[in-house]
């Protein structure tokens, strides 16, 4: 089958990148590894800063799609072939897909919290991730302690595998602290009564009104924000948690018991993107993510003609500049198709 | 860089420790020395990162570095990969070649570590030797120990030790080639002249302070270093 | 709480035990306060285990104590344990098995720093050859005696006589293991289980058939804090730091402290003892303390040996309280016997920790 582009990868920079394509003349096939498309957003519960229903975005960007672009779900890529300008894409189980233009846009995953074996995730019952607690919300389910009570006290930990010798990760994950910040409101909103004590390094409030959801939490919303990263958690005989942390900002040691903590993991690049990525011959930065060809003038294209990069796989970003940037992948794409006629 | 800094760097333990901090304070979360004592891990980095020789020197004559007690807990959690125990080796390494130890009540008990500890490893080839670990001075090591204390070479014999003999065991007389060789190391490596410095700089103080320091461990100013607890180490001055 | 979790994070942490052909090296403060600890080793090692283990008279102390109250300089430090390097190579071996804990933190330090600063060995290399005339060779294994018996676990449960069972309830024992801080602490991969949650001790208590607890300060230092404790005006943070590890386990019913440190037993167990005259306090049942051990005393007591030969007399806190749990048979009137049962005086008891 012969269709100009490829887009592998159907989360919301796959998808924005497919229907930008399409929208633009081309003819896409979309492949995607699992049985949806959609990605990580499915899982979220309400996006920041806005709390807007992820389902909102979805739905747009699905709609969005035309019924020209051919998806293929389950997909998995055996091997990719090049012979001048056509690209053959084998999946398993499935005929070869050909194009004139690959989009990659494999995401990432997030940080098995467990490699953080002073946090306890996966040990002590009341550790949490933050993508445990968008589960929650999602489902509508109730936020208890593991004996089923309604926390007085919920604790919040940023930085979970970024910014991190220790667990390999040097990068700051981005998006974390504005998550961490947001779930805190949410926490709140669903139990007026309970505490809620951010602890965090920095906070990276780093996009329109980021910050001032910041100054909402503290203001409106009474939450505590403490700087000093959690050196260790212990379970105490009620499985709540004790955590051991400094505030920083009085110079002292301080101990705290919760009955909730939620861990705010960060990314990792995706297995599928090392697979890909050493496929077709393409650099990874020291950080593990994809390296494009040049991160101020050309961050959609990369040293292969044709193979262009879309989305988290170059590293962490938000929905909104992954949405922002699968359109200018879009266009690069065409750029590239032209001069090729 | 300053002159202090740059002798810093020349003790690999300060190459080792000092990346960069953020000031995150996962080491004095976890501190031991930061619950008790008015100290920070965090703030001795912070402070050296800055290169800044006067702060520096402030350090090495303060009290903060000897709070620390070397269980290594920050350097398992440090995001930067950065070592505070290390780096407090390092100073306090630093502050008894200068002789700035003496400036701080607890720098001054070097002193007493130094002929206790420090002169049994030459004359037993042990850290710690019974008969000098004297009831009276370790009151805490109870009735079990007044009484070992009194009977240790019976008790020994009957653990099985081969209490002050020739030969392999526990307590073994080590022999007298073997220490000469460990003498022969401490001169070698500058472990010798690092006891003559804090012999020397302690003198000078003792006579400053007006205390009597001779070569016995129950003299005035061991006495006073051993014991003395003045200043308040556990809130800010 | 999930134990599964931990599993997971112990099979992560495995390392390297050598098996056979060890050259042993003492530790200070073992050889001062629990001799009967170093002495079942070897006898254990020898008739249990079948193994070879030797030490050469001519060893000495790492000088790890001095070393960490900052007194001796690195670089002295650096070549006593070259020298031991140097002693053990003469002897044909190539496994180090290390009584102490500090030495076995401060040989893996040494080790690391010759690694990363090759430099730095050079100038150890000549330093011995000057003082001594002696050359040596790094250990191909570094192992601290508590992995050793951690290897062997299963022999020696297979050959003991008894389990960590009390008797009476046929409830397996509670224990609390203290991983001595210089274990894991700066390099969680040279430690069996790593450093959060270590596995060297529970596996001995796992497979002799006790429980063990986690409570939450569970990793927290002892307190031994070298300098801080010895020197008297320094000790408040030595005790401090012991009893908030007594205040947190004590909801937990501990039933004994297995410690891997030759530091840590000696201070958990003289601490009970000074809080208890400080502030009338007990941590075990009925005014007692909480008995604290060595690896080799539990060992020793699975084997079925005297309990007086393990060195139990030497504990302020008593141990018969376990015996008794555990069903181990021993001579109260021959405690504080010396050798062929010569009498050499009894201690006094404490004003309020129970002693026998």
């Amino acid at each position: 089958m012969s269709r100009e582009v490829i887009v592998i990868g159907g989360g919301i920079a796959g998808i924005t990148a497919a229907f930008s394509l399409s929208e633009s003349g081309s003819k896409v096939t979309l492949l995607e590894k699992e049985k949806h498309i959609g990605g990580h957003v499915k899982k979220w519960d309400r996006l920041f800063p806005s709390f807007r229903p992820a389902n909102e975005v979805l739905d747009w960007a699905e709609k969005s799609m035309s019924s020209d672009i051919e998806v293929l779900k389950e997909a998995t890529i055996t091997s990719i072939k090049r012979e001048g300008d056509k690209f053959t894409v084998y999946i398993q189980n499935d005929e070869p897909v050909t194009g004139k233009a690959i989009v990659l846009a494999t995401g990432y995953e997030l940080f098995d919290a467990r490699k953080k074996e002073e946090y306890g995730y996966g040990i002590y019952d009341n550790v949490l991730t933050s993508a445990d607690l968008e589960a929650i919300f999602r489902e509508g389910k109730k936020i208890v302690t593991a004996d089923g009570k309604t926390p007085r006290r919920v604790g919040i930990v940023h930085c979970v595998g970024s910014r991190d010798e220790k667990v390999g990760n040097l990068y700051c994950s981005k998006v974390c602290c504005v998550t961490g910040v947001k779930q805190a409101i949410e926490i709140k909103q669903a139990l007026p009564g309970t505490d809620v004590y951010g602890f965090y390094m920095d906070l990276r409030m780093f996009d329109r009104h980021f910050e001032e959801l910041y100054f909402e939490a503290q203001q409106k919303w009474g939450i505590n924000f403490i700087r000093g990263r959690v050196s260790e958690c212990a379970e105490n005989e009620d499985r709540s948690i004790l955590i051991k942390t400094e505030d920083t900002l009085t110079g002292k040691p301080l101990k705290m018991t919760v009955d909730v903590l939620i861990l705010l993991v960060g990314f990792i690049p995706s297995v599928e993107t090392n697979k890909l990525a050493s496929m077709l011959g393409l650099q990874t930065g020291d950080d593990g993510f994809l390296l494009s060809m040049d991160e101020h003038t050309q961050d959609n294209n990369t040293a292969i003609p044709g193979v262009f990069l879309t989305g988290a796989l170059k590293g962490p970003t938000s929905i909104i500049n992954s949405i922002a940037d699968a359109r200018s992948t879009a266009l690069q794409v065409q750029v590239y198709l032209k001069s090729i006629g | 860089m300053g002159q202090l800094y740059d002798k810093l760097t020349e003790d690999v333990r300060f190459i080792e420790g000092l990346k960069a901090c953020l000031n995150c304070g996962t080491c004095t979360a976890i501190c031991p020395a930061a619950e008790f004592y008015n100290y920070q891990p965090r703030m001795i980095v912070d402070i050296l990162q800055t290169h800044d020789d006067e702060k520096i020197e402030v350090l090495l004559k303060s009290e903060t570095i000897w709070y620390c007690g070397e269980c290594m807990s920050c350097i398992t959690r440090c995001p930067r990969g950065n070592a505070p125990g290390l780096l407090i080796t390092a100073l306090r390494s630093l502050s008894q070649e200068l002789g700035y130890f003496v400036e701080s009540e607890k720098g001054r008990q070097q002193l007493a570590i130094k002929r206790t500890v420090g002169e049994w490893i030459l004359k037993y080839g042990y850290c710690l030797f019974p008969a000098n670990i004297l009831p009276e001075l370790h009151p805490e090591q109870g009735p079990i120990w007044q009484w070992e204390h009194a009977n240790i070479e019976a008790v020994m014999e009957r653990l099985g030790a081969n209490y002050q003999q020739n030969g392999p065991g526990i307590l073994r007389k080590i022999p007298q080639e073997a220490l000469d060789e460990i003498r022969k190391i401490f001169d070698e490596t500058g472990g010798t002249s690092r006891y003559e410095k804090i012999e020397e700089f302690s003198r000078k103080k003792a006579n400053e302070l007006g205390i009597n320091l001779d070569e016995s461990l129950s003299c005035d100013y061991i006495r006073h270093i051993y014991t003395v607890n003045d200043k308040d180490h556990t809130r800010s001055s | 709480m999930k134990i599964e979790g931990k599993r997971r994070i112990w099979k992560e942490y495995q390392k390297e035990i050598a098996g056979d052909h060890y050259f042993y090296v003492r530790s200070c403060v073992r050889q001062n306060f629990f001799p009967g600890s170093e002495k079942t080793f070897l006898r254990i090692l020898k008739e249990v285990l079948d193994k070879d283990i030797y030490e050469n008279p001519s060893h000495t102390t790492c000088s790890g104590i001095g070393y960490h109250s900052d007194i001796v300089r690195f670089e002295t430090s650096m070549t006593m344990v070259a020298r031991q390097f140097a002693l053990m190579t003469e002897a044909g071996y190539k496994n180090l098995a290390t009584s102490c804990i500090t030495s076995f933190g401060l040989y893996t330090e040494i080790l690391e720093t010759w690694h990363h600063f090759p430099e730095v060995e050079e100038c150890v290399r000549k330093h011995l050859k000057n003082a001594t005339g002696r050359e040596f060779e790094v250990p191909d294994n570094l192992s601290h005696a508590s992995d050793i018996i951690y290897k062997f676990r299963n022999e020696i449960a297979s050959k003991g006589k008894l389990r960590l069972i009390n008797h009476i309830t046929g409830k397996p024992l509670r224990a609390v293991e203290h991983i001595g801080c210089h274990y894991s602490r700066m390099f969680p991969i040279k430690g069996i289980g790593g450093a959060e949650y270590p596995y060297v001790l529970t596996g001995m208590i796992e497979e002799w058939g006790g429980e063990v607890i986690d409570y939450p300060e569970r990793r927290h230092c002892c307190g031994f804090g070298f300098r801080q404790y010895l020197i008297q005006a320094n000790r408040g943070y030595s005790i401090a730091c012991s009893k908030k590890k007594f205040d947190s386990m004590r909801p937990y019913k501990p039933d004994f402290i297995l410690t891997n440190c030759p530091g840590c037993p000696m201070f958990l167990d003289r601490w009970q003892y000074a809080i208890s005259e400080m502030e009338g306090i007990t941590y075990g049942e009925n005014g007692f303390g909480i008995p604290v051990l060595t690896y080799e005393e539990l060992a020793g007591m699975i084997l079925g040996y005297n309990p007086w030969d393990l060195g139990l007399q030497v504990h302020q806190v008593p141990v018969e309280p376990l015996l008794d749990k555990i069903g181990i048979p021993y001579d109260q009137s021959s405690k504080f016997l010396g050798k062929d049962g010569k009498f050499i005086g009894k201690p006094a008891s404490p004003a309020f920790l129970k002693f026998f």
